[in-house]
């Protein structure tokens, strides 16, 4: 009783809801419970496949098990339990256990099963949820991908991708000629036999393995329940159902959570606590933070995140995969008859995914930047265009008129033009369309920026604009275009030029607060080398990550970036991605912050750009509102705050 | 590759003074006027020779705009030399060495070397700071001075090694405690100490090292 409290999720505020909303069928199980429930609900549950030596290699240890599809009523399961005891001697323990343990996963909630054959080695199958996250994968040491999937195919509507036939889709109603209408949404998981969509299998399917493998391994801790309760319910309501949806999502990154929590004590105090112990040690968690202890740090408000550690052993998250970058003749699709965009978040969700394709840009970057409303038709935007035309011209003649005699009278303007003109004929004069001497791009760069510093004279001219105007002029093609979709950029970037750089402090603060979030051993380490300033991430930031990547790479990025569509802060999490797929290497080494910084600078060049997209959307997925909550009001992309009580200062701030 | 002591040098100074040309023309003995404008830091490193020694120079080529400072500031740490270089036909980058310098002096430690270096002495028509003003203001402040060219390659090397030379005679003079790396200096695998001092320790003789 005592120890299943450990894994319910009574305070878990999703959790909370989704009971009040529905309070009348849902029901938590506990052991009082759990003989009558299990009778009761042996009746129906069927395992139509099974398949032994199933294994996950998160760690160079594999640990093996069962896995199996249980059919009940008319809703498949899938359950992958490993198996208990044999993996003692890899040093993973109960918690291991039951941190991987796939417990009866409804296919109503399994959005695609991807398929690796390799021609040497084990084949495997990654399992992706609805919501975004994976399963690690699941290797089948004597075979049996085929007979898995096939047996699937006769419960479940099991689409093989049209992009990747190593992907098929489960539940996917959409025919591949119908792609057009994934805009709308529709919701992936639809319940298709209207069975529960919750676990109600039998438990004493589950425990199967369990009983199977009693070898003494399990010092005392055999009869008390290893498995999280979850609740119950009969009837079926949709909205239930995308509540439940909710939960699940949740429950999967709080379970991880308070195991990984429980691992760091593992990892800090001695071996072989027993359950009990544990129990009172993740107690001791939820009183106030211990600051001689490492877990302690990880305190309850951490509780709906996964340990980086842990993350990393487990691979466990993946974001959806990455999509070929969006065509014209897609593109059309998302506009109707007038040229409006007809839903923004369809779109700007497929442009997250996928990018541009060249030639699109320079229709698309005005609409992501909101130069133009996405409700604007085409004849409204090439009227703009012209009003802005000439709008432009008038700033631009202001310091156009300035004579030479009036210039010596103006120092501020003098040393802005030299400090421009120094810097253009310095930004990405290896790129053909700024290459070579006297070339007029680079001079239309120049009159861009010295109008931009009379249109917000305040902020003027600082190093790092020429980054992030050059491929926008390249786009555009158009001076006032790449002007005002550079103004555009600038509401929301500006702040990192400002003369105190408070844009660029907020956003390393957050990135320390989220690396903190997710990172919790990485963040302990920084902040033992007394790197929690992140200066080491300051050009990835001010510039967009300009500078690490490749020309075009860089435009994808961007064009991500401002779908602001998991998060308005995705580059944020995409430094934590990046910092986090290297962190065994920084904290290996030991690296202080010289070498840290030199060891950032040289990844320039050598960030794989999709995986890191990838991390980054699963790991704001992971962070949610959390990550979110740690991210100041204000923090550049986002539009200033009115306050002015932007930046908060922390206590490990150098300066 | 093996050396008896790294060397940390940052090179400071107004943006456009040619900070970056200089660094390249040191580490790759070429010039090359069209580059990327320098956003935050960048790094290069080269093996010289002193006293018959390895020495390799692990040098941090730093962004000028005023606006960077308060991040240019946490790269000082550790610096064993600095290049602070102005542009001879620019007076405004003369005129701010003094910033410069206070900068250094409050966020590097007391001991790093520091070598004045006025660039771009190959547009001498276009000179609007004599040489005999650097030379006044490197003395004022006990800078090492030099005058040079990125574009030529007129006394970089020298500039660079100069200041190497300087470093590794404080070694030898036991002004620096050189197993604690603050100073800037790393002892390699081929670093034992020379006979004449610079051993690690605080008894170091003729030591001077409190910051």
């Amino acid at each position: 009783m005592l120890d299943s409290e450990i894994h319910d999720l009574s305070d878990d505020a999703d959790y909370a809801a989704s009971l009040q909303q529905g309070s009348a069928s849902v029901m938590l199980c506990n052991d009082s419970t759990k003989e009558s429930s299990s009778a009761s609900e042996l009746d129906g549950a069927e395992i139509v496949y099974w398949k032994d030596n199933v294994a996950i290699h998160p760690t160079q240890f594999a640990i093996s098990g069962r896995l199996k599809l249980i059919k009940q009523g008319s809703s498949l399961f899938m359950t992958w339990i490993p198996y208990k005891g044999h993996n003692a001697d890899t040093g993973l323990s109960d918690k291991d256990r039951n941190l991987y343990t796939i417990r009866a996963v409804p296919f109503t909630e399994i959005r695609s099963i991807r398929r690796h054959t390799p021609a040497l080695g084990w084949q495997y199958i990654i399992v992706v949820l609805s919501s975004g996250l994976a399963h690690p994968p699941l290797y089948f040491y004597s075979g049996g991908v085929k007979e898995f999937l096939a047996t699937i195919k006769q419960h479940v509507l099991l689409v093989r991708s049209a992009e990747d036939a190593n992907v098929f889709l489960v539940n996917d109603f959409q025919s591949t000629l119908q792609r057009t209408l994934s805009s709308l949404e529709l919701p992936r998981a639809v319940p298709l036999a209207h069975g529960p969509s919750n676990i109600s299998v039998d438990e004493s399917t589950l425990n199967e393995n369990e009983e199977r493998n009693d070898n003494g391994v399990n010092n005392g801790s055999v009869s008390v329940p290893q498995f999280h309760r979850r609740p119950r319910h009969k009837a079926h309501d949709p909205a239930r159902d995308l509540s439940i949806q909710v939960l699940e999502k949740f429950s999967l990154v709080t379970k991880f959570a308070r195991e990984t929590t429980s691992q760091l004590f593992r990892e800090n105090q001695t071996n072989g606590f027993n359950t009990n112990e544990r129990r009172t040690q993740i107690q001791t968690n939820l009183d106030p933070p211990n600051s001689s202890n490492v877990a302690g740090k990880i305190s309850d408000e951490n509780s709906a995140v996964p340990d980086s550690q842990e993350f990393d052993n487990l691979s466990l998250v993946w974001g959806k995969p990455r999509e070929p970058p969006l065509d014209s003749k897609e593109w059309i699709t998302f506009l109707d008859s007038e040229g409006r965009v007809t839903d923004s978040e369809a779109m700007r969700k497929r442009i997250f995914y996928g990018g541009l394709d060249h030639e699109l840009r320079n229709e698309v970057w005005g609409l992501l930047l909101g130069y133009y409303t996405y409700d604007s038709t085409y004849a409204e935007r090439e009227f703009l265009k012209s009003v802005k035309k000439s709008e432009y011209e008038n700033i631009k003649n202001q310091w156009l008129s300035i004579s030479p005699a009036q210039a010596k009278r103006f120092t501020k303007f003098r040393e802005r033009k030299g400090l421009i003109e120094k810097d253009v004929v310095r930004t990405d004069r290896s790129i053909s369309f700024y290459e070579g001497d006297d070339n007029p791009n680079v001079n239309v760069l120049r009159d861009i920026l010295l109008t931009y510093s009379f249109y917000n004279f305040d902020l003027g001219y600082c190093q790092g604009m020429s980054d992030l105007l050059s491929p926008i002029l390249f786009v555009m093609d158009d001076e006032s275009e790449a002007f005002w979709c550079f103004v555009a950029l600038m509401e929301r970037l500006g702040p990192n030029f400002n003369r105190d750089q408070n844009g660029m402090h907020s956003q390393l603060f957050a990135l320390s607060k989220l690396v903190e979030l997710l990172d919790s051993s990485l963040h302990n380490y920084f902040k033992q080398r007394d790197c929690l300033n992140y200066f080491f991430c300051f050009r990835w930031i001010l510039i967009q990550f300009k500078r690490e990547f490749e020309y075009e790479k860089t435009m994808i990025l961007w064009e991500v970036l401002w779908t602001h569509y998991p998060s308005e802060h995705l580059h944020l999490y995409v430094c934590v991605a990046v910092l986090k797929r290297y962190r065994n290497k920084i904290m290996g080494e030991e690296m202080d912050f010289d070498s840290l910084l030199k060891f950032i600078n040289e990844l320039s060049g050598h960030i794989d750009l999709d995986a890191t997209l990838r991390d980054a959307e699963a790991l704001s997925i992971c962070a949610g509102e959390e990550g979110a909550a740690r991210i100041p009001p204000g923090t550049p992309p986002s539009l200033p705050v009115d306050d002015g009580s932007v930046y908060i200062q922390h206590d490990d701030e150098v300066l | 590759m093996s050396y008896a002591y790294l060397f940390k040098y940052i090179i400071i100074g107004d943006t456009g003074v040619g900070k970056s040309c200089l660094l390249l023309q040191f580490t790759d003995k070429r010039f090359q006027p069209v580059h990327d404008l320098t956003i935050g830091v960048e790094f290069g490193a080269r093996m010289i020779t002193i006293d018959n020694k390895p020495i390799k120079l692990q040098i941090w080529d730093t962004a000028g705009q005023e606006s960077f400072r308060s991040i240019t500031r946490s790269y000082y740490r550790g610096a064993a030399g600095a290049l602070l270089v102005y542009d001879i036909t620019r007076r405004e980058t003369f005129n701010h060495l003094a910033s410069w310098l206070e900068d250094a002096r409050q966020h590097a430690n007391a001991n790093m070397t520091i070598m004045l270096i006025g660039n771009k002495c190959d547009l001498a028509h276009r000179r609007a700071v004599s040489t005999e003003e650097g030379e006044q203001f490197a003395k004022e402040h006990g800078l090492i001075f030099m005058e040079a060219s990125a574009k030529t390659a007129q006394n970089v090397e020298e500039a660079f090694i100069k200041t190497a030379g300087t470093i590794y005679k404080k070694i030898q003079d036991g002004v620096f405690d050189v197993s604690n790396e603050s100073y800037g200096i790393k002892v390699g695998y081929g670093g034992i100490p020379g006979p004449s001092g610079g051993r690690d320790g605080p008894s170091a003789a003729g030591g001077s090292c409190c910051s």
